[in-house]
């Protein structure tokens, strides 16, 4: 997790007006492609409130908060890899890292065993971000009880975090294996991820979750910048290391876990878009930060825009589709030769 | 200084999702009270669905009611199917993806008055979906056959073919109450339905294949269990001994007994070295709908076929 050498160095400004132009553009194809094909012109009417009524129920109920849940999400979980990766100084770091996405899981599965869900329709998003908040807290209990118990070791919390991920998955499928078939169904369809279940009130709530965690993971670049170096550099330069590793990992697990309350777990994005602008722009992360937010929500958003349009009617897994269209790309941006 | 502040945000933030969450959801409940109109059916979730006039723009989510409606000489009603529907009467219908993951806009764009669902569908998400945006929605369980006599008077009602469906029930019954007298005298045979063999799953008490598996003069070897498709270990298999394996044909490939035959465990089953493996059509006798007395008829032709008198 040293200063990768950057392929292309541009000023951050350049790079951010950049990603947002490719941002609006995908937000503006998300809106324009769909199972339904409508023209050009009618979606435009559409947005305006005028014309069929139809129309506009596809493109304002349905496309444009479907399209901004998904470029929040990906914004979200590309900055907390960004962030973790960088905590971690491991680069197969990633949101689910903690074990946030067993302990959404494991809490998403109990409302769907219990029947919770099919009665309170908010209880399956609540209890997934509350799984997922819980498991974090679980995995911190567990690394700061090892060692010195000042000071958080991040060796021992990655190991904490994959040990207590693969227990919570354990007791998924124990439950699993009890339930019946529908219930089984339902939460593998849930665990894949989709945007399916946006809304202009998941994306408020999302919204109102994921703006103060990315800024003040925004406004920690620098002591990051420092904690990425080294703990002791990063003491003896004035950062307050421990509440440093504290805020920023309970941000950065924010969200995750708001991300995947509404939209299930979606790898590959928080895992590959911070690498993907580490290797264009190299790994400050004053000007990571907000291009992987930029860069995750284009992605996110392409992605969604193609898992509903491909197929059809037949929408597509998400997760089939980052992985399937991001790991090509990124086996690309990783063979270039670097260019300075 | 910063980290101060940041600290008390967290706890600020998680309180405004929880109350945001909790006033959102009382917000869904009020939606869904309308004003009374001329058709009401409370559905198999125990959702009241209004309707001003019968159905005439449905889609149907759920197989074995596109079915029905079929059966009740509505087909010109259905503007929208699953991919899973294979009726020939609604192939050039469009579809608009699958039960539990349609394309919600592809629903929206048909302009349905009306969206049969999937009561089992445990995540509710299509139909809280669908309900926002004021498409009334049956949800239809398809366990048993008396879901399957429900489906079809709800269907009746909101699609203002009453009198279609109660014949349609009435004939259904009879074709049922035939095949039980035709049985009735014969030893119960103890039968194995394959869902899948490997793992082996198999219909659990109370879903409709069992029903009719013991209306047909058969009694499943797991009729104890109370899941509804449970998988079962093999030696439990070998240990009860079935003395007649129905596997329905569709889900597995033709020659289901050379099939058998070469697998551990079910090629040392009496039922199997003695080539006692039955195959039916799976997409008649894995729909709970209009097609169950076919199914049922079936069903007693593999259990008891001495008892089908010949023409």
């Amino acid at each position: 997790m040293t200063h990768a050498r950057a392929l292309l160095a541009w000023p951050l400004s350049l790079r951010l007006l950049v990603l947002a132009l490719a941002a609006s553009v995908v937000l503006i194809a998300a809106v324009r492609l769909g199972a339904v094909s409508l023209t050009f012109s009618s979606v435009l009417q559409a947005i305006a409130g005028r014309g069929d009524s139809t129309t506009i129920t596809i493109v304002r109920e349905l496309r444009v908060p479907r399209a901004l849940q998904a470029a929040l999400v990906g914004a979200a979980l590309a900055v907390s890899g960004a962030t973790f990766q960088a905590l971690l100084r491991n680069p197969l770091a990633e949101p689910y890292t903690l074990g946030v996405s067993s302990g959404a899981a494991a809490g998403a599965v109990l409302t769907v065993v219990t029947g919770w869900a099919t009665r309170y329709v908010w209880s399956l998003p609540l209890a997934a971000f509350a799984g997922g908040i819980a498991s974090m807290l679980l995995v911190f209990r567990i690394a700061y009880s090892v060692g010195n118990k000042q000071t958080l070791d991040t060796r021992v919390l990655l190991l904490a975090g994959v040990v207590v991920s693969a227990f919570l998955v354990a007791l998924i499928w124990l439950v699993l294996t009890f339930a019946d078939t529908e219930s089984v169904r339902a939460a593998i369809f849930w665990m894949m991820g989709s945007h399916a279940g946006a809304s202009w009130r998941s994306v408020a709530i999302l919204g109102v979750c994921l703006a103060p965690g990315l800024l003040v993971l925004f406004a920690l670049a620098r002591p990051l910048n420092l904690l990425a170096i080294g703990e002791p550099t990063a003491a003896y330069l004035g950062i307050s290391v421990e509440r440093t590793k504290i805020l920023a990992f309970a941000m950065a697990t924010l969200l995750t876990a708001a991300s995947v309350a509404v939209s299930g777990t979606i790898g590959f994005v928080g895992l590959v878009i911070p690498h993907a602008i580490r290797l264009l722009w190299g790994s400050d992360n004053r000007g990571l930060l907000p291009c992987a937010a930029l860069a995750g929500a284009a992605f996110l958003a392409a992605a969604d825009t193609s898992a509903r349009s491909i197929a059809g009617a037949n929408e597509l897994p998400i997760g089939i589709v980052t992985a399937l269209i991001g790991v090509p790309c990124f086996v690309w941006l990783l063979r270039r030769p670097a260019t300075r | 200084m910063f980290l101060r502040t940041a600290r008390h945000v967290i706890p600020l933030a998680l309180a405004i999702v929880a109350l945001t969450a909790f006033t959102a959801c009382r917000g869904n409940e009020r939606r869904q009270q309308t004003h009374a109109s001329a058709i009401e059916v409370t559905d198999d979730a125990g959702d009241i669905v209004r309707l001003a006039a019968p159905a005439r723009r449905v889609i149907s989510l759920v197989p074995s009611a596109t079915e029905t409606i079929i059966a009740i000489g509505a087909v010109d009603r259905i503007v929208g199917r699953t991919r899973y529907d294979v009726a020939p009467e609604i192939a050039t219908v469009p579809s608009v993806g699958g039960t539990i993951d349609p394309s919600i806009e592809s629903v929206v764009a048909l302009r349905p008055d009306l969206v049969i669902g999937w009561d089992t569908d445990k995540r509710r998400q299509v139909r809280t979906k669908l309900a926002t945006l004021g498409i009334p929605v049956l949800s239809l369980r398809t366990q048993d056959t008396s879901d399957v006599f429900h489906g079809i008077s709800h269907l009746g009602r909101l699609l203002g073919r009453d009198t279609a469906a109660s014949r349609l029930a009435a004939s259904i019954r009879s074709q049922l109450d035939s095949v039980r007298l035709e049985v009735t005298g014969q030893p119960v045979r103890s039968v194995l339905f394959v869902v899948y063999p490997d793992p082996p799953m198999t219909a659990g008490t109370h879903t409709f294949i069992d029903e009719l598996i013991g209306l047909a003069g058969g009694r499943s070897v797991f009729s104890d269990l109370s899941q509804l498709w449970p998988t079962i270990p093999m030696e439990e298999i070998v240990r009860r001994r079935p003395d007649l394996l129905i596997v329905p044909q569709g889900e597995l490939k033709d020659d289901s007994l050379a099939r058998f035959r070469s697998r551990p465990g079910w090629r040392d089953l009496a039922a199997v070295r003695a080539g006692r493996v039955a195959t039916v059509p799976a997409d008649l006798v894995q729909r709970p709908g209009a097609n169950i007395g076919n199914a049922a008829r079936v069903l007693q032709a593999a259990i008891h076929p001495e008892t089908l008198r010949r023409p």
